[in-house]
């Protein structure tokens, strides 16, 4: 069934709908936060706070938006909300540092793509995933909504509530920052 | 800033697949002729498909069967709210028709039915507005006294 219907039947109190939307939406939305959070425990319990913000802000959801972007929306403004209480550090933008000056092509040597077995995928994705939590938050936020949740870059500045151009520049500037940070981990592009 | 620069600073997000239509177009005519970016492009393509391929970590299924759980009772709880609202409306709008029916009925019973068409302040009135006033001030306690009691409800759970 749509989600547009599992949302009408919310509206009306439906708790099967609400069962359906948590079940299709329970792996992309605790995924997201715990790339925002980090820890599983804290992601765990934002996960239980946004469904019940869904069912307390369900009426005012206006259909013509699209749902994804209005629960993940609300998810954020959770998430955010928890760090600034209990990590405000961690919310901070990062200052221009040095990689910034330099391009990211000047530090890595391109090579020629080396045939990858499948063994070692698995290690180089865990290796990835350890480089993305060293990120700051807006760039983790970025990353995981671009390519594991597969989001527009509209969708993207949906949630986030800032300008399409602003999302691609933190998107660019995540990605530069992640190849530096497995450079740094892997002299020589070993991660690859 | 030369065109070369500008299109380098757009390989990343022509890997992560967030370019226009009209910067792809771009980007795929400069690779063409420029090797040093051809080159930089295929070295942000591994990363851009390995992000694609991270594994999902997944929720327990005790903690969906919680949050099923938690919101089944909110869920409730907003049906409740959502009742004693229509009811409190209910009684509200029969309180208030209650009060204008019972003023011919009052000055019949009194046998003064005839006053109505003009209406004195005489005893009967203001008696009558008293009580009236009683009720509603006795009504509007009990209101407020629910809601301080439904908050505290609230905050406990």
């Amino acid at each position: 069934m749509a989600v547009d219907a599992d949302v009408v039947r919310l509206r009306r109190g439906d708790l099967n709908a609400l069962s359906e939307l948590i079940t299709r939406y329970q792996n992309r939305l605790y995924r997201y936060l715990l790339r925002i959070v980090r820890q599983p425990a804290e992601a765990e319990d934002l996960f239980q706070q946004t469904w019940l913000r869904v069912v307390e802000k369900i009426r005012s959801f206006d259909a013509s938006r699209n749902f994804d972007a209005w629960l993940f929306t609300l998810a954020r403004n959770l998430a955010i909300d928890h760090l600034r209480r209990t990590r405000p550090q961690s919310l901070d933008e990062p200052l221009a540092n040095s990689w910034h000056s330099e391009t990211v092509a000047d530090r890595i040597p391109c090579k020629d793509h080396t045939p990858l077995d499948h063994a070692l995928a698995a290690e180089r994705r865990t290796e990835i995933s350890e480089a993305m939590a060293g990120l700051p938050m807006i760039y983790r936020e970025v990353l995981t909504l671009r390519f594991e949740d597969e989001m527009k870059i509209e969708e993207i500045a949906q949630v986030t509530a800032v300008p399409v151009s602003t999302v691609k520049s933190r998107l660019r500037r995540s990605l530069e920052q992640l190849r530096y940070a497995l450079e740094a981990r892997y002299p020589g592009g070993t991660w690859q | 800033m030369s065109d070369h620069d500008k299109i380098r600073e757009l390989l990343a997000l022509a890997a992560a697949g967030a370019l226009t239509r009209a910067e792809e177009q771009q980007v795929a005519e400069h690779v063409r002729s420029c090797i040093a970016c051809s080159n930089e492009l295929e070295a942000w393509r591994p990363i851009a498909s390995e992000l694609r391929r991270l594994p999902t970590p997944q929720p327990s299924s005790w903690l969906v069967q919680a949050t099923l759980a938690r919101a089944e009772a909110k869920l409730t709880e907003q049906a409740e709210r959502d009742w004693n609202r229509r009811v409190m409306i209910a009684v509200v709008a029969f309180a208030w028709l209650q009060t204008i029916a019972s003023w011919p009925v009052f000055h019949f019973v009194s046998g003064r039915f005839g006053s109505l068409l003009e209406p004195q302040f005489s005893h009967t009135w203001i008696g009558f507005a008293a009580f009236t006033s009683l009720g509603w001030l006795a009504g509007g306690v009990a209101a407020v006294m629910l809601a301080i009691r439904q908050r505290g409800e609230r905050r406990l759970a």
